[in-house]
C-alpha cells in the first residue's frame, strides 16, 4: 500500500463487498452516501460522527497536559521519598530488612508479584537498583527519553514495593498503579525535555543496555516494552513516512486514550470507595470521625497543632461531614465544570493540611498529584505562561 | 482525516476493539474489586482476583467505615542465656515508644517509623484470628515479627547470646472528643504473645 492519501474524494470506491462497505463506512474511508430520505439523513449523521469519534480517538491523544502533570507529580512524590528513605533503604527494602530475602521469596512465590531484587544476591545489586529508581524517576519526571525512563520508573517502583509489600501506605499504592498506567500513555507531550528537543525517537545506546540488564535476569514482561521500542525505532528509521508508522502512532494514540481514561476512573474510583464507605460509618455520621485520627500517636507529628484543630467541635464536624461530601459527590460533579474545579480546589487543600497534620507528605504529595489529573486544561496553560513568563524559559 | 488502507484500517479496528473492550472488562474489574462483596463479584471472584492480584491491588477504605479508634503499642523483651547457661529476662522495651518518639515534630516521618511495626503488627493479628486456624500467611507473619523486635533490641543486649524474645501488645480506646458523652476505659488492655525461642538464622542481615 502506498502512502496514505489526504483526500477523501479520491479513494477508490468500486463495487466494495457489503461488509467492507459498511466497516469502511464506519471508519470514514468513504465519502458519505449521497442523502435520499430523511432516514438515510439521520443515519449520515450518526457516521459522521462515528467518523469523528474515530479520528479523535486513532489521532489525537487527549489530555496531553493532565497527562504531563500526571507524570510530574508521581515522579516528584517518588522521587522525594527515594530521597527521604536513603538512610532507610536498606532497612526498609535490602540487606537489613526484617522482612528477609527468604521471606520475601516466600510470599512471591505464592502472589507471583514482579520485582527484579531476588535476581541477584548481594548488597551491589540491590543499590544500583535503588539508585537506578531516583535516576529513572528524576528522568521521568523530566520526561527525558520518556519511553525508557517510563519504563524503568515502573520497573524500579514495582521491584521496590513488591521487594517488602508491608511498608507501604495509600500513597505507595497509588504510584504503583500510576507507573502502570503511564507507561502506556504519551505522557511527555508537553511539558518534558523530549518535547523541547522536538521527538520523541529512542536511543539505541540505552536500548542495548537496557536489553543487557533484561537479558541478565530470568524472562520478564519488561522484555515486551523493549520489543515495542525496538519496533518504533525500526519503522522510525526505514519507513518514517509510511503507513506503517502512522498505525503505530494511531496505536500508541489509542492505548494513551484508553490509559487516560483508566487514570481518570481509578482517582475517581478512590474518592468514590472512600467516601461510600464512610457514609456507613457512625463516626463520621456523629461528626466525630476526624478527632480520631488527630488523636493516633502515629499520624500526630505535631500534638499541639492536632490537639488545637481537634479540640473545636464546629472544625472537626465541619472537617468530617466535608470529607465524605465532598468524596462522595466527586464523581458527579465531573459532567460540572465549576462544580468539579471548586471540589478539586478543596480536595488539595484538604491533601496539604493532611500532609501536615498527619505527618504524610509522600502520601498527600501522590494524592495531588492524583487530583491534578483533573485540572481544567486552561488553568494548566495558565501555570505554563507564567512559568515562561517568569523564568524565560521555553520548556 | 486521515484515509488509511484496508489491512491498515483492519488492524486499527481490531486493536481499538480488543482496547476498548479490555478498558472496559479492567474497570469493571477494579469497580467489583472495590465495591463491598456482592452477587456479581462472588460468581467471578477467581477471574477477578486474577486481574487485580499482584498489581492493581485497591485498599481505599481510607478511615472507613470508621477511622481507628485506638493507640496499639507493641512492646518486647529478650533473654538472653551467658556462657554458664544463666538465663537473665530485660525489661519490657517500647517498640512503638521508639517509632513514635521518631514521628514527633518530624515533618516527613519515615515509613521504617510510621509503617514497619504498625502494619507488622496488623499483617500478624489478621494472620492470628482470636477463635480458628491461623491463616496460611501466619508462619511469615511471625517471623517478620519477631526480626522486627530481635533488630530493634538486640544491639543493647550486650553480645550475649539471645535465647528467647517476647512481645505484648497494649489497645487503648481513643478517648471521645471532649463534647462527648460516651464513656470509654482509655486504659491500655494487654496481651502476651508467648516466648519465641530465637535461633542464629532469625538473626541474618538484620545489623
Amino acid at each position: 500500500m502506498s502512502t496514505p492519501q489526504q483526500d477523501p474524494s479520491q479513494q477508490d470506491v468500486e463495487q466494495p463487498s457489503t461488509e467492507q462497505q459498511t466497516e469502511r463506512h464506519l471508519l470514514g474511508a468513504v465519502p458519505r452516501q449521497r442523502v435520499r430520505t430523511g432516514r438515510l439523513d439521520l443515519r449520515a449523521r450518526h457516521t459522521g460522527r462515528l467518523r469523528a469519534a474515530f479520528a479523535t480517538f486513532t489521532g489525537r491523544p487527549l489530555a496531553p497536559y493532565q497527562a504531563a502533570v500526571a507524570r510530574i507529580g508521581f515522579g516528584l512524590a517518588w522521587v522525594g521519598y527515594l530521597i527521604r528513605e536513603w538512610p532507610n533503604r536498606r532497612v526498609l527494602y535490602g540487606d537489613r530488612s526484617p522482612w528477609s530475602a527468604e521471606l520475601a521469596d516466600r510470599l512471591l512465590a505464592e502472589n507471583h508479584a514482579f520485582t527484579v531484587l531476588p535476581w541477584f544476591q548481594g548488597r551491589l545489586w540491590f543499590e544500583l537498583v535503588y539508585h537506578l529508581a531516583i535516576l529513572a524517576a528524576v528522568l521521568f519526571t523530566l520526561g527525558w527519553r520518556t519511553r525508557a525512563s517510563g519504563a524503568v520508573f515502573l520497573v524500579t517502583v514495582l521491584s521496590l514495593q513488591n521487594r517488602n509489600v508491608f511498608v507501604g501506605d495509600g500513597g505507595d499504592n497509588v504510584i504503583h498503579l500510576m507507573a502502570v498506567y503511564l507507561v502506556l500513555t504519551r505522557c511527555a507531550r508537553v511539558w518534558s525535555l523530549d518535547a523541547r528537543r522536538g521527538r520523541d525517537g529512542g536511543a539505541v545506546w540505552l536500548w542495548l543496555l537496557l536489553g543487557a540488564v533484561l537479558a541478565a535476569g530470568p524472562p520478564s514482561w519488561p522484555w515486551l516494552l523493549w520489543l515495542v521500542a525496538a519496533l518504533w525505532w525500526s519503522v522510525n528509521r526505514w519507513r518514517p513516512d509510511g503507513e506503517p508508522r502512522a498505525v503505530l502512532d494511531a496505536l500508541a494514540t489509542m492505548l494513551h486514550n484508553c490509559a487516560m481514561l483508566v487514570i481518570a476512573v481509578q482517582v475517581v474510583l478512590i474518592y468514590a470507595t472512600a467516601g461510600w464507605y464512610k457514609v456507613q460509618g457512625s463516626r463520621w455520621q456523629d461528626g466525630t470521625a476526624l478527632h480520631y485520627p488527630l488523636h493516633l500517636d502515629y499520624f500526630t507529628p505535631w500534638p499541639w497543632l492536632s490537639g488545637l484543630v481537634g479540640s473545636s467541635l464546629l472544625l472537626v464536624f465541619l472537617f468530617s461531614y466535608g470529607t465524605v461530601i465532598i468524596q462522595v459527590a466527586f464523581p458527579f460533579t465531573l459532567f460540572n465544570r465549576r462544580l468539579k474545579n471548586l471540589l478539586l480546589a478543596l480536595m488539595i487543600t484538604e491533601h496539604l493540611a493532611i500532609a501536615v497534620l498527619l505527618g504524610l507528605p509522600f502520601f498527600s504529595l501522590a494524592m495531588i498529584a492524583a487530583d491534578a489529573v483533573f485540572l481544567p486544561t486552561a488553568a494548566l496553560l495558565w501555570i505554563e505562561h507564567r512559568v515562561r513568563g517568569s523564568k524565560g524559559l521555553t520548556v | 482525516m486521515r484515509t488509511w488502507s484496508t489491512p491498515a484500517l483492519v488492524v486499527l479496528c481490531a486493536t481499538g476493539a480488543v482496547l476498548l473492550g479490555g478498558t472496559a472488562l479492567f474497570l469493571a474489574a477494579l469497580f467489583l474489586h472495590s465495591a463491598p462483596s456482592n452477587a456479581l463479584s462472588q460468581q467471578y471472584r477467581t477471574e477477578l482476583d486474577a486481574v487485580i492480584y499482584p498489581e492493581f491491588e485497591q485498599n481505599w477504605r481510607l478511615f472507613a467505615p470508621n477511622p481507628l479508634q485506638q493507640n496499639v503499642t507493641v512492646d518486647a523483651r529478650l533473654q538472653t542465656i551467658a556462657a554458664d547457661g544463666t538465663v537473665t529476662t530485660q525489661e519490657w522495651a517500647g517498640l512503638t515508644a521508639g517509632d513514635i518518639a521518631a514521628v514527633r515534630g518530624n515533618p516527613a516521618p519515615s515509613h521504617v517509623d510510621q509503617n514497619l511495626l504498625r502494619r507488622a503488627w496488623d499483617f500478624y493479628d489478621a494472620t492470628h484470628p482470636a477463635q480458628g486456624n491461623t491463616g496460611p500467611r501466619a508462619g511469615l507473619a511471625e517471623q517478620y515479627l519477631k526480626r522486627i523486635a530481635l533488630q530493634r533490641l538486640g544491639p543493647a543486649a550486650g553480645g550475649v547470646r539471645l535465647f528467647q524474645v517476647q512481645l505484648r501488645v497494649g489497645t487503648a480506646e481513643l478517648a471521645p472528643p471532649e463534647w462527648s458523652r460516651e464513656q470509654v476505659d482509655s486504659a491500655p488492655k494487654y496481651r502476651e504473645l508467648p516466648w519465641w525461642p530465637v535461633a542464629e538464622a532469625d538473626l541474618g542481615g538484620l545489623w
